[in-house]
């Protein structure tokens, strides 16, 4: 597939506020294709640029279920199955002591699940990212708030989508090339 | 401290109003059936009336701990309902009194093995322990029990009257900034709170079985307390929620951070409900095993069923749901369900011990609703007569900005 040469238009912003505003207008003008980028993490940021949900719960919940099903019927297959002991005359199948471990399996393995489907669904590690191609953009870890259009936006129009950009006050619009 | 601008009216709607005046006519009624069960059937009334109190204190000293939980964190979700958590706080003098069958119950040789004569314990378990080792009376005992409850209403009393005054105080402009006098209170505090509700459930509670002991019940106790308090608070802002000016300012955000609180504490509640359950099992000691052979049998076993899955297992599984904990309409009647099963859970504790099969008395149901439309009546006797928000505390801001999107 041949890349767009083009990633999208990017626009720097000084302050939380200034970003969560310009985020809300672009949104609100029809583009859909927007990301942001701040420093620390903005509370409603994600909300104002539509991104509402993620599966990561979703993994999450799977993966703890899986592992508190392992959990218990790996100790129920070790004690009641493969080596019964007696201990303290109870029958080998004892669900309140099974507990505990499943308890930490569930939570070991919905953690692990958390951590790796966060990084498949987000695409991480990702070695080149084209927004890196703009030399201001290494603010976005320090002072600065980035929000971008990507030129996948049906209605991206290089342009158009910077005089809009411009009237969000920006501190600098770049073009980002792929 | 600059004086935000609180442009709306805060004060209660008169639907507050009307609600303390039904229920405590309601109360009145209902307390005069209670009366007359405790001439009719007397330790049936003791005992339910034990039931009862419990309930009603676990909401009450629950509200003091997390008016304090909030004094040390901040937070918009503590201002909405600090009011209203301090209205059941302000309670506790009506608690005090209303305590005062209990001692009675105590003089009277009632309810509390300890209290009677060795020869007047029906059961044997009981009366061979307390003969072999008279030493356990060297602790429960008439003067011990009452000043011990004198101690435990003191620090409570104070500390809520400390509270409340803090927070009156704040509600004119001139006043100091008081946020950094409630932390250096409830820091403190809830240590107290912590120490105090231990001995307590010892007490009034655990003694029931001078024989039985286990180290985390307090805590369990403690843990109840919390999660009556907050599915309370989320009962009355459900009903607030309908007029000015709560209507405004409750967000879902706040209600969102009331949904995680209550899945908190009822995780909290299990962890320790489990851990007493898996020790005592593991142990599987006389003294201690005798606690839930009693609950496990002659049908008793049913409300522990009913209690692991609809305490525990059904409002976890329901409180994972984002969407549910931010609907103040689902909010509501998942916390009305818990307030029940707080209840269920103390008469699973407190009941086993007078009778070795499942039954309810009329008294348990009679006493509980008789102390609840009375202590609801001063609640809301109480909610009405202070503004539903504190016009000055330091996270106000929070809840009078507007909505976004």
């Amino acid at each position: 597939m041949k890349r767009d040469p083009i990633y999208g238009m990017m626009a720097e912003f000084d302050s939380a506020q200034a970003l969560l505003d310009a985020a809300h207008k672009t949104y609100q003008s029809g583009y859909r294709k927007i990301d942001a980028y701040s420093p620390f993490p903005i509370e409603g940021l994600a909300d104002e640029i539509g991104f509402h949900h993620n599966s990561v719960p979703l993994v999450v919940l799977i993966g703890g279920i899986i592992g508190g099903c392992t959990g218990y019927l790996m100790q129920w297959w070790m004690s009641a199955v493969d080596y019964p002991l007696n201990i303290g005359g109870r029958p080998t199948h004892s669900w309140p002591s099974f507990i505990v471990i499943t308890f930490e399996m569930t939570i070991l393995f919905a953690g692990l699940s958390a951590v790796f489907g966060m990084l498949a669904l987000n695409g991480l590690p990702m070695p080149y990212h084209p927004v890196f191609n703009v030399s201001r953009f290494a603010m976005a870890s320090r002072d600065r708030f980035f929000l971008i259009v990507f030129s996948s936006d049906p209605k991206y129009n290089a342009p158009q989508t910077r005089s809009f950009l411009e009237t969000l006050q920006p501190r600098s619009i770049s073009e980002v090339p792929s | 401290m600059s004086a935000p601008a609180v442009h709306i009216d805060l004060s209660p709607p008169p639907v507050v109003k009307t609600l303390a005046q039904r229920l405590m006519i309601a109360g009145i009624v209902l307390a005069i059936a209670a009366i007359a069960l405790a001439f009719c059937r007397p330790d049936e009334f003791y005992r339910g009336y034990l039931l009862a109190f419990m309930d009603w204190l676990g909401v009450t000293l629950g509200s003091m701990a997390i008016i304090m939980v909030r004094h040390l964190t901040g937070g918009g979700w503590g201002v909405v309902i600090r009011r209203i958590q301090g209205a059941a706080m302000r309670t506790l003098p009506i608690l005090t009194v209303l305590f005062i069958p209990i001692p009675i119950a105590v003089l009277q040789h009632r309810i509390y093995p300890w209290a009677m004569p060795v020869s007047s314990i029906t059961d044997d378990h009981i009366r061979e322990h307390l003969i072999k080792y008279p030493d356990v009376r060297g602790y429960l005992n008439m003067p011990g029990f009452i000043i011990r409850a004198i101690i435990y209403f003191a620090i409570w009393n104070v500390l809520s009257f400390l509270l409340t005054k803090w927070s009156h105080e704040g509600d004119s402009p001139s006043t100091r900034d008081n946020t950094k006098r409630f932390a250096r209170l409830s820091g403190p505090g809830l240590i107290l709170y912590g120490f105090t509700i231990t001995f307590a459930a010892i007490d009034w509670v655990m003694s029931l079985d001078p024989t039985w002991i286990s180290t985390i019940f307090g805590l369990i106790i403690l843990a109840g307390q919390l999660l009556s308090a907050i599915c309370f608070a989320v009962f009355v802002e459900r009903i607030l929620s309908d007029y000015k000016p709560m209507s405004e300012l409750l967000k879902p955000d706040f209600v969102h951070d009331h949904g995680k609180w209550m899945l908190t504490f009822i995780m909290l509640w299990a962890y320790f409900s489990f851990s007493q359950w898996l020790i005592i099992w593991a142990g599987n000691l006389p003294n201690e095993i005798t606690f839930y052979l009693k609950r496990l049998n002659g049908g008793w076993g049913w409300i522990g069923l009913i209690l692991a899955l609809f305490h525990f297992c059904v409002p976890f599984a329901i409180l994972l749901s984002r969407p549910f904990k931010r609907n103040i309409r689902k909010l509501f009647w998942l916390a009305v369900w818990l307030l029940f099963m707080r209840w269920l859970d103390l008469f699973w504790i407190i009941e086993p011990n007078f009778s070795q099969t499942l039954h309810f008395t009329l008294a348990d149901i009679v006493v509980s609703c008789a102390m609840g439309c009375l202590w609801l009546g001063f609640y809301f006797r109480n909610l009405a007569s202070l503004p539903l928000l504190p016009a000055y505390d330091a996270s106000i801001g929070e809840v009078l900005e507007p909505r976004h999107g």
